[in-house]
């Protein structure tokens, strides 16, 4: 028996497919539970939240998630010292619920991932980069030193906001991951983030949020420099895991340590 | 000078109903929200004609949908919070377009929340609907 690992729906989540699809193949039992079914909310080892426009964005991107029924039990597990992952949309709602950096009172967020500096929607292959020690992220079990991590983003609110004195705070201990290239080389985020950043951690290191989109780069065939005759003609090693399902490797064995199953 | 525009929803507005739904679960004493999309404009004094621009702005004003109102004081008014960015950098171009005479540009959002008697709502519950879900200071600001 496998973990069991919720992955929560609000109305305008979009990535929860590929999301569940990612987590199964590292072995964790992921499952879909809705805004509607707060109740359903028990028995997981692990959270997480993925990527979309959870009540269109309305009001601001992840605010009025971030006040949802269905986050009081996250926020509950997470201070209990469950594992939450928040991709995207997951993390903006994770900023808004004070979950990261987890430098203030729940639910008055000390920091945003706020609208890019371009003032418009960007989707771009990134690559990011682990820039805390991988003790500070029990999240990611056994994730590397620096361990690169291929992703996409996609996100119109993607830019790390928050008081000069909030982001020092963040660079000396949340600062999960930040973009990079391919070789791990720091790149300026694409969104204008401050600190270059594309993840935050809270305190514990049991909350990670990321912008990118691992999900969206897990598999061969979905590399910028895959082989399109071996993805038409459904090549095995086209259909492969690949690339960012490093990322889900890591979580499953944190989860996978952790499970009282 | 500066000319300030309101732009509201002829039809249902659903995220002024999403926004009175998440406050009433957190327990602030409202019966109804009204929101407004405001947009200021620094213009020449010779400016001539914007009216007629803005109103012919999609992203701005949609006539099959919002109703535009031009309005003589460039702040809020009482009972109203404006949400605005942190940094406030004014924008040149509106949906990629220079007008002609406009310097600067400046979007807020503007909100009022009524009671059942259809009173602005106290200010302390105003105050406390700004600090809990309305403004994320880490980069946005309210101007009252």
């Amino acid at each position: 028996m496998n973990p069991r690992v919720a992955v929560l729906v609000f109305p305008g989540t979009n990535s929860e497919d590929e999301t569940v699809r990612a987590l199964r193949a590292v072995r964790l039992d992921a499952e879909l539970v809705h805004w509607s079914q707060p109740e359903a909310l028990h028995g997981f080892e692990a959270f997480v939240l993925p990527g979309g426009f959870a009540y269109e964005d309305r009001i601001r991107a992840g605010a009025v998630a971030a006040h949802d029924a269905l986050m009081d039990r996250v926020i509950d597990a997470a201070q209990d010292g469950k594992f939450v992952l928040g991709i995207c949309n997951g993390a903006q709602i994770l900023a808004e619920a004070g979950l990261v950096p987890g430098t203030g009172p729940l639910r008055r967020p000390t920091a945003a991932f706020a609208p890019n500096a371009s003032g418009h929607y960007q989707s771009q292959h990134v690559f990011v980069r682990l820039a805390v020690a991988p003790e500070r992220v029990p999240i990611l079990g056994g994730i590397e030193p620096g361990e690169v991590i291929p992703a996409w983003a996609s996100h119109g609110d993607g830019r790390l906001a928050a008081p000069a004195h909030e982001l020092a705070r963040i660079a000396a201990a949340h600062l999960a991951f930040v973009y990079c290239d391919r070789a791990g080389r720091p790149v300026d985020a694409h969104n204008g983030s401050a600190l270059n950043c594309a993840g935050l951690v809270n305190a514990d290191g049991n909350v990670l949020a990321i912008m990118p989109h691992p999900e969206r780069d897990a598999w061969t065939f979905q590399h910028l420099d895959a082989d399109p005759h071996a993805v038409r003609a459904g090549a095995a090693e086209a259909l492969a895991p690949s690339g960012g399902i490093a990322f889900f490797e890591c979580f499953a064995r944190a989860v996978l340590a952790e499970a009282v199953i | 000078m500066i000319r300030t525009f309101a732009v509201t929803l002829t039809i249902p507005d659903n995220e002024a109903f999403t926004a009175y739904e998440t406050l009433a679960r957190l327990g602030i004493p409202v019966a109804r929200v009204t929101r407004a999309d405001v947009w200021q404009f620094e213009v020449d004094a010779s400016e001539r004609g914007l009216e007629r621009t803005v109103a012919s702005i999609e992203t701005i004003h949609n006539p099959n949908k919002h109703r535009l109102t031009e309005r003589d004081v460039h702040g809020p008014a009482p009972g109203e919070i404006w949400i605005a960015p942190l940094d406030d950098a004014p924008a040149t171009t509106v949906a990629g377009r220079t007008l002609p005479g406009v310097r600067a540009v400046r979007r807020r959002t503007a909100w009022r929340l009524l009671d059942d008697t259809g009173r602005d709502v106290a200010p302390e519950h105003l105050d406390h609907a700004v600090e809990t879900f309305l403004c994320n200071p880490a980069f946005q600001v309210a101007l009252r």
